[in-house]
């Protein structure tokens, strides 16, 4: 049992699996595409990369533990298939994870958090978040193997067939209320609403957390300055969701469930929704502790716990350690290389249009295809920046404090 | 399978002629010359309107009076500081940390540079640590470890020469990025 | 059972009922449309629907329910008002008071775990267009919508969250608004903000800037207390639902709920 719950301290305490998550996510996906063969370049790509985490592993030990349980994840879904999709195995996968769930609940620091009022509706969101991509997927598994084989998606056996609104409709949603109603008062009587101690603004609480959907732009805040992340990456967000349906062109897969008609759109809007939007969260609520730090999720939250903050800046990693000089006293010279980086990773998309993604340029136009790659490139900074961290201890790319322009 | 989706399309009626419609609709047809400058000076008033408005509405926003707790106070004698020592007894009231050094005395703001949150200072760490992201400061204020760019602001201090007691101003900051703490006003030599 | 047949007659044929409900019970295809089309609330719905539009497992009933927990939240946020004062002296003394010792006092609850419930269901139901594509057009307008109303739906929490002022409320709002502080020349301590100058002078300053328009002031204070209260409780609502109303509307004119051509 211990060694279990250090198994899994260590795998989340090692931020990478922030990666494991998202690449196993991709697996999903994947899986789902390919029918549970590893036959394309895609599934041979991951592979790879199981290959690459195991050697890598090797040399450094909390590594070791994610690459066995990557190559295990990897092993067990090439197994399950299609079968993945079953009624049967998500069923069997609820079970097992509210399972562990309702176990974890026996470990006095999992109960400690995951138990605090506040954080019962995070974690039903988990659940729900699973239950739902899990209906999404298979609906849209279900309906490809229909495209392929030249069929139409189920939705569409049904377009011509009209309901009365009474009472097929109104009854559903008088229905859908009733219960809402019953869950809602058994929850209001079961669980009380958190009230702390009156406000004191000379004392800070010990983590001082903001409201919980807003902790994935909380966590963000660990990588980036406030100015990017609590006004610019969330602005962009919006916009980038707005600006969806103007940039998405392809006709097909509106009012139905698909996922071989979309690929990229549904890989892009996944990612950012389940791995970066709602993990995040998911890590600001229940896996920071006191000062921020990194807690697995049956360690004890213990407010002295050490952890040495060594970041250094691009300038300083180039300039000191790598060419031995001291820092030039200019900033355009100081912040030469990362700016060199920046500049070159925001003008990526004419190189983009010209090269790879020609074909979506052509087919999408200039406008959209600029607009979206930006978008794209700004979402991507995130992942990346989180890695560099990990990796280099980097903590800005570029530091201007005389401009107070910081990346 | 349609290729165009239009659920809905609203095809204007061409009035019957003669009609009461038809006549308004002739009477109100404009001139070619006219159209561009009245649709020009339209939606310039339109645009002043609406900005005008705006910052009308945004203005109103930002009180000219606060009711906020004093920013300015008297804070004793240098002499009822110790050297080296960081004084928190205006912490609770002010926000306000008193340093003596054996030159100078400021006064550093208590509110974390990174998100506003109050740090504390740990005498057996030599240090202010930030309970919320865990920012750490040096005693002069600047930072070293943690999310925050960069250090404690201090608040203006000064000394009354009518009854030689140290006076804070919270109203005032100085901005060590800035360069401003060696603004004589945000310090006391001594 | 006879006699409860004919108290139900009786009433549904009395000339109040009949004054309120024209139609009568809805048994025959044509009653069933006059009763769609003669009530307010009803008629936000066509009179007939696509088959597909009707499962749940197509809509997964989610902009449903984050329209009832709007409405729950409504109710329930009216009863909470009429204990509450928005000043410091009272405001945390209020929320004790309605926990402890206003009648039924399960209000303030309800109202905590809706607003979760409702930024939750938002989300799964952003989920399920986005999985259906059902923001194509014609539906691109009213997936833009949906975004606005996303964004107040948080706005809502985010101002109500600071309401019962206590540890964990004005240290989040704390955290919160520093963000704006940070806003790129309209902040404080945005970038570019330093740029703004007229002579020597800065112009962006902790007593003007993004963060002060917020919370009406230099910190967390009594005026942020009741600038929030205003906007949960009478700005924010009225322009969601005044967007709720269109957005309504809109996936009817948009053809109903999306199906596969
Ligand atoms: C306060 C928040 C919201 C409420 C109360 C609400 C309510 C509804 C309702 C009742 C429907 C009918 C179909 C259904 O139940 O799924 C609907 C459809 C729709 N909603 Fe929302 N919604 C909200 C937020 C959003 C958001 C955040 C988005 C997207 C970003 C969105 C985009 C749409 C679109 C595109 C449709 C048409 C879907 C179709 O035709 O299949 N809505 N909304
Ligand atoms: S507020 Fe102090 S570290 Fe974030």
């Amino acid at each position: 049992m211990t060694f279990f719950k250090d198994f899994i301290n260590v795998l989340s305490a090692a931020s990478i699996s922030f990666l494991l998550l998202s690449s196993t996510f991709g697996c999903i996906i994947y899986f789902c595409l390919l029918d549970g063969r590893l036959r394309s370049k895609g599934g041979a790509a991951f592979v790879v990369l199981g290959v690459i985490y195991f050697v890598a592993g090797i040399f450094i030990r909390p590594l070791l533990y994610l690459a066995v349980a990557y190559v295990l994840i990897l092993f067990g879904l090439s197994n399950l298939g299609p079968r993945l999709w079953d009624k049967k195995t998500g069923k069997w996968l609820l079970i097992f994870g509210m399972l562990g769930f309702f176990v974890s609940f026996f470990d006095p620091n999992f109960y400690l958090i995951a138990a605090k009022p506040d954080n019962v509706p995070i974690g039903a969101m988990i659940f729900l978040l699973g239950i739902f991509t899990w209906i999404a997927l298979r609906k849209a598994y279900l309906n490809d193997k229909q495209i392929e084989a030249g069929g139409i998606p189920w939705e569409k056996t049904e377009t011509s067939e009209k309901l009365f609104v009474w009472p097929d409709l109104v009854y559903t949603e008088m229905l859908c209320m009733i219960l809402l109603t019953i869950v809602m008062i058994v929850w209001s009587v079961g669980l009380r609403a958190p009230l702390e101690e009156a406000a004191n603004p000379t004392s800070s609480p010990n983590p001082a957390k903001a409201p919980w959907y807003f902790l994935g732009l909380q966590e963000m805040l660990v990588y980036f300055d406030p100015w990017l992340a609590g006004v610019v990456l969330p602005g962009l967000i919006i916009v980038g969701l707005m600006a969806i349906p103007y940039i998405d062109t392809n006709p097909k897969g509106a009012g139905y469930f698909t996922f071989i008609e979309r690929k990229w759109e549904l890989g892009i809007f996944l990612y950012g929704f389940l791995v970066l939007w709602s993990f995040l969260i998911i890590t600001g609520t229940f896996l920071r502790g006191p000062n921020w730090n990194f807690f697995g999720p049956y360690e004890y939250w213990d407010p002295n716990k050490l952890v040495p903050l060594v970041n250094i800046d691009l300038s300083e990693l180039v300039w000191v350690q790598w060419l031995g000089q001291p820092l030039p006293k200019l900033w355009p010279i100081r912040e030469m290389f990362g700016i060199i980086l920046v500049v070159g990773y925001m003008s990526l998309p004419p190189l983009l249009a010209a090269g790879p993604f020609r074909r979506f340029y052509l087919k999408m136009g200039a406008p959209r295809f600029y607009v979206g790659a930006f978008l794209f490139l700004v979402m991507m900074a995130l992942p990346i920046k989180m890695v560099l961290r990990w990796l280099f201890n980097l903590k800005y790319i570029v530091h201007i404090g005389e401009l107070f322009f910081n990346v | 399978m349609s290729e165009e989706i239009t659920p809905y399309q609203v095809v204007p009626k061409t009035p019957l002629a003669g009609s009461a419609a038809a006549d308004i609709r002739e009477q109100g047809e404009m001139t070619r010359r006219s159209f561009p400058f009245v649709i020009t000076a339209a939606w310039l008033a339109l645009t002043a309107a609406l900005g005008g408005l705006a910052s009308v509405l945004g203005r109103f926003m930002f009180p000219n009076v606060l009711f906020e707790p004093v920013q300015k106070f008297k804070a004793g004698f240098v002499a009822d500081y110790a050297v080296g020592e960081v004084d928190e007894r205006w912490k609770d009231k002010f926000g306000i940390w008193l340093v003596r050094t054996e030159e100078t005395v400021y006064a550093l703001i208590s509110v974390c540079t990174h998100l506003g949150c109050t740090p504390n200072w740990l005498p057996t760490q030599n240090k202010f640590k930030c309970p919320c992201h865990g920012s750490g400061y040096y005693k002069s204020g600047v930072n070293f470890e943690g999310p925050t760019p960069r250090p404690l602001e201090r608040a203006k201090i000064s000394i009354d020469p009518s009854d030689g007691q140290i006076v804070v101003d919270k109203s005032k900051q100085f901005h060590q990025e800035r360069g401003e703490w060696t603004d004589p006003e945000s310090f006391i030599k001594l | 059972m006879a006699s409860v047949r004919g108290i139900q007659e009786g009433i549904v044929n009395s000339q109040i009922w009949k004054s309120v409900f024209r139609v009568g019970i809805p048994n025959t295809n044509r009653k069933r449309v006059l009763a769609v089309l003669g009530s307010l609330i009803l008629h936000l719905h066509p009179v007939k629907v696509r088959r597909s539009g009707v499962r749940m497992s197509y809509t997964w009933c989610m902009g449903g329910t984050s329209f009832f927990l709007f409405l729950v939240e409504t109710v329930t946020g009216l009863l909470l008002m009429f204990y509450y004062r928005p000043t410091i002296e009272y405001a945390f003394t209020d929320i004790m008071d309605l926990r402890e010792q206003a009648p039924f006092g399960i209000m303030r609850e309800m109202h905590r775990w809706g607003a979760h419930a409702m930024v939750i269901a938002v989300w799964l139901h952003m989920f399920r267009v986005f999985m259906t594509g059902s923001y194509k057009p014609p539906r691109e307008f009213n997936w833009n919508v949906g975004v606005i109303l996303l964004v107040l739906t948080l706005l809502l929490s985010f101002t109500g969250y600071l309401l019962p002022w206590d540890q964990l409320a004005i240290w989040a709002i704390t955290v919160g608004s520093s963000m704006a502080r940070a806003t790129p020349g309209a902040g404080n301590e945005g970038p570019m903000s330093g740029l703004i100058k007229l002579g020597d002078i800065r112009l962006i300053h902790a007593g003007d800037d993004a963060r002060f328009g917020l919370i009406g002031g230099r910190s967390i204070g009594a005026a942020t207390l009741l600038r929030f209260y205003v906007l949960h409780c009478v700005a924010i609502p009225l322009v969601a639902g005044f967007l709720m109303a269109i957005h309504f509307w809109r996936v009817r004119k948009d053809g109903g709920i999306s199906g596969p051509l």
